[in-house]
């Protein structure tokens, strides 16, 4: 009975229950709305990392990360690489040579790290081509060509065709120097790589590097995400003595604003929960102020204070609980349209978002995985904004009540 | 020999004693039995609704006691109390009696929900109420389509469905036109009579006053004159 009249009580005042409830929704799709560009924000972050940097495990000498010394090959680089292949999981691998070094024009210079690739391969690994902006990228026939990012070139006043030098060292700590051409410019989401990472052709650098057709690192993309730890596991078991890492390991700034801004989603949501706490709360006083007769005349009769307890409690969660699923809704469909349509966030500034390493189209996602947690927040929402009307209608004096 | 309900030994209320101390109700004693009809009547301000509210275990007398069945409700702790007026004592106030989103019958039930009386138990003795009070038809009514005597006659079915020692009514035709006043009136002898329930009312209007079988008058928070004490203290005047 309560419940039945806390849920009658719940109509009584329908454009305050109407606001209370459209206040929860909102609340929750703002909410909502954030987590999802977050989650949008972060799974294309996740993706970019993955297709285009660091694709998902990378297989490099153990040694080789400390001073990046080019004499740390990966040993029987060409049979690893085919057995790489030959992993059901795996999608594709591609060899790389890495070296750091200089680069050097007739009128600056600047630190690089110079990767030798095999251009098909890197195409499809790293999504080389589809980053290429002017240039035609790696000629088949042309040796002597270099891919470099748009942020470098336009600190060096760089363009297709100009020529530079580049200076390092060799795996016998000979210092080495040689000119190229610049056949591409490319443009990432990810302006800090851009400036750093300039592209060979893995037979070029080998060449100066004279590692003949060994090489560092093995960049590998699985057929999806899921597969990761069980591939990582099974390519470090099979190569004990090399060092075996996934994208978290080698972007852990990526890991590591994942988990961030997961922690930040709650505190978002927490705050626009403690607003909405205080304009239920708000609500709530009000009405057991209104029915101060109504509830002193049932305490009269016999109504324990458990009864009345439980009333306006219930009250407060009909009220928080009758938005939540509006908002939820709402949410839903709303995420869907963006999910679908993308979200252009240019406004805020391409660069700014490519200092960070993301896009301007986001594509927010419905972040599910949270439902449960947020129901909780709510609901913790509602125990806490009524706690105080409960007092009040708990202190009540049956005897002062009446006389009103 | 008739069992005694009420027994109230020199009951007093005093508001503000610290300051300028207010006798509202003043060494009051009252004794009522099984089955009496008895009003107490006196001005506004004669501390009516105190002695009511103290009897019915709402308020608690500043000295004295009472004894409701023999139990001294002023020992009785706050939720003790409300144990103890859900299951003994039934109430009609003077006005906005019954909760407004509860239909009619829902609010008569609303007593023996409290008690915790099984459905069909609930069911078959919100008929015979509501036979008895005449609104069979308006069972399933929202208070606010009911006048005020139609009101007045639903608290007195709540007050009464759980069998209570007896009713306190506080002014209960106070906002009622005569005719209303005086059908709650028939109601509430007719109960009296044949389900033999105590009634105790305040009122001051003189129709009413003329219905009840004994009349206690307060005057300042005093009983001035009781019918019941002149009937026995001085047989035939
Ligand atoms: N809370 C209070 N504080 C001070 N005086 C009060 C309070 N409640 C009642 N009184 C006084 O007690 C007296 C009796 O009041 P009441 O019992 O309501 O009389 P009645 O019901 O006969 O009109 C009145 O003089 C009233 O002013
Ligand atoms: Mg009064």
């Amino acid at each position: 009975m309560i419940f039945l009249l806390a849920w009658r009580n719940s109509w009584r005042n329908k454009a305050r229950s109407i606001v209370i409830m459209l206040s929860v929704a909102i609340g929750i799709f703002a909410g909502m709305g954030v987590l999802a560009l977050y989650k949008g924000m972060m799974k294309s972050r996740i993706r970019t990392v993955i297709d285009s940097e660091v694709g998902h495990l990378q297989i490099q000498h153990p040694e080789f990360k400390n001073d990046y010394h080019p004499s740390y090959v990966l040993p029987d680089g060409n049979l690893l690489l085919t057995r790489v292949r030959s992993l059901p999981e795996v999608k594709i691998a591609a060899p790389r040579s890495i070296v750091q070094g200089m680069l050097v024009t007739t009128t600056s210079s600047a630190g690089v790290q110079i990767n030798g690739v095999v251009p098909e391969l890197e195409y499809a690994t790293s999504q080389l081509k589809q980053k290429i902006q002017t240039g035609e990228g790696f000629h088949p026939e042309k040796k002597n060509e270099i891919l470099i990012g748009k942020k470098l070139a336009d600190k060096m006043k760089l363009k297709p065709g100009s020529k530079l030098v580049l200076t390092f060292s060799d795996t016998t700590d000979n210092l080495v120097s040689a000119a190229f051409r610049v056949a591409g410019i490319y443009q990432s989401g990810n302006a800090p790589l851009d400036e750093f990472n300039v592209y060979l052709t893995m037979q070029a650098l080998n060449e100066l590097l004279l590692t003949g057709d060994s090489f560092h690192q093995i960049s590998i993309l699985l057929k999806n995400d899921e597969m990761l730890t069980k591939a990582g596991a099974q390519l470090q078991q099979l190569n004990p003595s090399l060092l075996v890492e996934s994208w978290k390991e080698l972007s852990p700034e990526t890991d590591l604003m994942v988990n961030t801004v997961d922690q930040y989603s709650y505190i978002i949501m927490l705050i626009i929960l403690i607003a909405l706490a205080f304009g239920i709360l708000n609500t709530m006083l009000m009405s057991v102020l209104e029915r101060t007769r109504e509830i002193g005349m049932m305490v009269a009769l016999g109504t324990s204070k458990s009864k009345i307890f439980l009333l306006v409690f219930t009250e407060t969660i009909f009220l928080t609980i009758a938005g939540t699923p509006i908002g939820l809704m709402l949410s839903w469909l709303v995420i869907l349209y963006f999910q679908k349509h993308g979200l252009d966030l240019s406004g805020m500034g391409e660069e700014m978002l490519a200092s960070f390493g993301f896009g301007t189209m986001i594509y927010p996602s419905f972040p599910g995985e949270k439902l449960f947690p947020i129901l909780m927040m709510v609901i913790g929402t509602a125990v806490f904004s009524c706690l105080l009307p409960v007092i009040k209608a708990l202190r009540l004096n049956p005897v002062e009540a009446l006389k009103r | 020999m008739p069992k005694t309900v009420i027994d109230a030994h020199t009951i007093s209320k005093v508001y503000n004693p610290d300051t300028i101390p207010v006798y509202a109700v003043n060494n009051v004693h009252l004794h009522l039995e099984e089955g009496e009809f008895t009003a107490l009547v006196g001005p506004s301000g004669s501390g009516k609704t105190t002695v009511l509210n103290m009897i019915g275990g709402l308020d608690k007398p500043t000295e004295g006691n009472i004894y409701i069945n023999e139990v001294d409700i002023t020992k009785l702790s706050q939720s003790e109390l409300i144990n103890f007026r859900l299951h003994n004592i039934g109430f009609v106030f003077q006005s906005f009696n019954l909760i407004p989103v509860l239909k009619a019958k829902e609010n008569a039930e609303f007593i023996m929900l409290l008690q915790g009386v099984k459905k069909k138990e609930r069911e078959a003795r919100l008929q015979q109420l509501f036979k008895e009070i005449g609104l069979e038809d308006k069972m399933d009514v929202r208070p606010a389509q009911l006048s005020g005597g139609q009101q007045q006659r639903v608290a007195v079915a709540r007050a009464l469905a759980t069998r209570p020692r007896f009713i306190l009514a506080d002014e209960p035709t106070a906002n009622l036109d005569s005719v209303a006043a005086s059908k709650l009136l028939d109601l509430m002898e007719k109960l009296n009579r044949e389900e033999y329930m105590t009634f105790l009312f305040s009122t001051h209007d003189q129709r009413v006053i003329d219905r009840a079988r004994r009349v206690i008058t307060l005057v300042d928070g005093r009983i001035a004159s009781d019918t019941a004490a002149v009937s026995t203290e001085f047989p035939h005047g």
